[in-house]
């Protein structure tokens, strides 16, 4: 249902697919520059099927953090497949502090991108669909004039490819790119969940206080959304922080009574701090608005923390005597 | 070395009888990680049920496999999240690997266009009988 938002067809600027796919210019909305380059994008010549590195150390150079392929080798290269996989790219990202926000399979996206100053790591089919040969380049710059794309490729420092080939080799590798961003900037069409699960990642991956100003930067951006105040919450709750969590947790029940997710949260930093019936309540709601077996259980195992019956507990609870949304 | 592969026996052990009694793993009790919320409000939620443990054995077994040096496996573990890990538990042979050599593709470009050539599909290279 978050999905609902993504960009529409509309947008593809001629990626649709093998159909013959048009010439740069055709889609190129008025408001985008004709030509774009960014020239001072770093160049690494790739050493064999190490595409994975040198691709990864450009764009994370240009995002402020000084590292050479060679150090990312050991991060992402798996000899077994002579190459590197998406994955491993977007963890060796978090390792360095960044977020790998995964961009909407649409040029339009890859251009919004340059135009905020920043190159995009895509990847490339340069063979068939039944013979693929996967490659990573760094998307530098367009020419509708001309209608070329440009990229830091391989052993090629600034590779011109006529635009189609370009989007069909793209699309052909299943559209995938990413943007490296500095914890806080957030791409201007980027979508909400996208991005926290971008922000969850680095927060998984040990870099809290990075993903906290993630966070920070998704509320700002999104303050009606339930769950910047849910990831928001989580972050507060693993910092120990029971008070901000509750307050952040409420938010996101507000915004959204039916969230099943925000209220059993809700309802574990309420019996942590000892006020079981306001537990109670949250989890009551959660049940009764619960999809999905594995929330479900995650409900469930909620409750098992609480004691059997009722008990009058205003003198226990530690988070005082407060409204908790219904 | 023992000690991991009683560990390890007693993990399969576990495991398979767990699947066998068709039990379901018991829930973490807390709060539902931010991660997790997203994929549950995409509906991703019961592939990212699939044991967070079980899913990183298997990748982190895989990556040894693929030639991954065991001190730098864990560090890469790390960087995933469980639903990441779920996603990828099996699929490490499959998955697309981006790392061609360019010489790879100037070859095979040159092969397929020789191939034509001989059977006379195309006429290119007019030195070639």
């Amino acid at each position: 249902m978050i999905r609902a938002a993504l960009p529409t067809a509309a947008l593809l600027l001629g990626l649709a697919g093998c159909a013959a796919s048009p010439p740069l210019a055709r889609g190129l909305p008025a408001e985008r520059p004709r030509a774009l380059e960014l020239y001072a994008t770093p160049f690494f010549p790739q050493e064999d099927y190490q595409c994975g590195p040198a691709a990864l150390a450009t764009v994370l150079q240009v995002s402020g953090v000084a590292v050479e392929p060679a150090e990312l080798v050991p991060q992402v290269y798996l000899p077994g497949r002579r190459g590197s996989l998406q994955a491993e790219l977007i963890g060796a990202t978090r390792r360095h502090g960044r977020l790998a926000y995964r961009l909407p399979g649409t040029g339009q996206a890859l251009l919004a991108e340059l135009e905020a100053g920043r190159p995009v790591l895509l990847l490339q089919n340069l063979g068939s669909r039944a013979l693929p040969t996967f490659h990573y380049a760094v998307l530098i710059g367009y020419d509708a004039n001309r209608n070329i794309a440009l990229l830091r490729s391989g052993r090629s420092e600034r590779l011109a490819v006529r635009w189609q080939s370009f989007a069909r080799s793209w699309d052909r590798a299943g559209r995938w790119a990413i943007a490296v961003l500095e914890p806080g900037v957030i791409p201007a069409e980027a979508q909400v969940a996208d991005y926290l699960e971008a922000a969850a990642g680095l927060e998984a991956a040990g870099h809290e206080r990075a993903a906290g100003i993630a966070y920070d930067a998704a509320l700002a951006r999104w303050p009606q959304q339930p769950l910047a105040w849910l990831a928001r919450g989580n972050a507060a709750y693993l910092a120990g922080e029971l008070a901000a969590a509750a307050d952040a947790y409420a938010r996101a029940v507000a915004l959204a009574p039916g969230d099943a997710v925000a209220r059993n949260n809700l309802a574990q930093v309420l019996i942590d701090a000892g006020c079981t019936d306001a537990a109670r309540r949250q989890l009551s709601r959660a049940e009764a608005r619960v999809a999905g077996p594995e929330i479900a259980a995650r409900i469930a195992a909620t409750r098992a923390q609480l004691p059997a019956e009722t008990s009058t507990n205003a003198l226990s609870c530690r988070l005082g005597e407060r409204d908790w949304p219904d | 070395m023992h000690i991991n592969r009683f560990r390890r026996s007693c993990v399969m052990l576990v495991s398979a009888s767990l699947v066998s009694l068709g039990l379901q793993a018991p829930a973490v009790a807390g709060i539902v990680g931010t991660a997790e919320a997203v994929a549950a409000a995409r509906e991703q939620g019961d592939r990212a049920a699939v044991a967070a443990a079980m899913a990183r054995d298997d990748v982190r077994a895989q990556l040894l496999a693929l030639g991954v040096d065991p001190a730098a496996a864990d560090g890469r573990l790390a960087a995933l999240t469980a639903p990441e890990l779920a996603t990828l538990a099996g699929q490490l042979e499959q998955a697309p690997a981006g790392g061609d050599s360019a010489l790879a593709i100037v070859g095979l470009v040159f092969l397929v266009l020789l191939l034509l050539e001989y059977t006379g599909t195309i006429d290119i290279f007019k030195k070639v009988p």
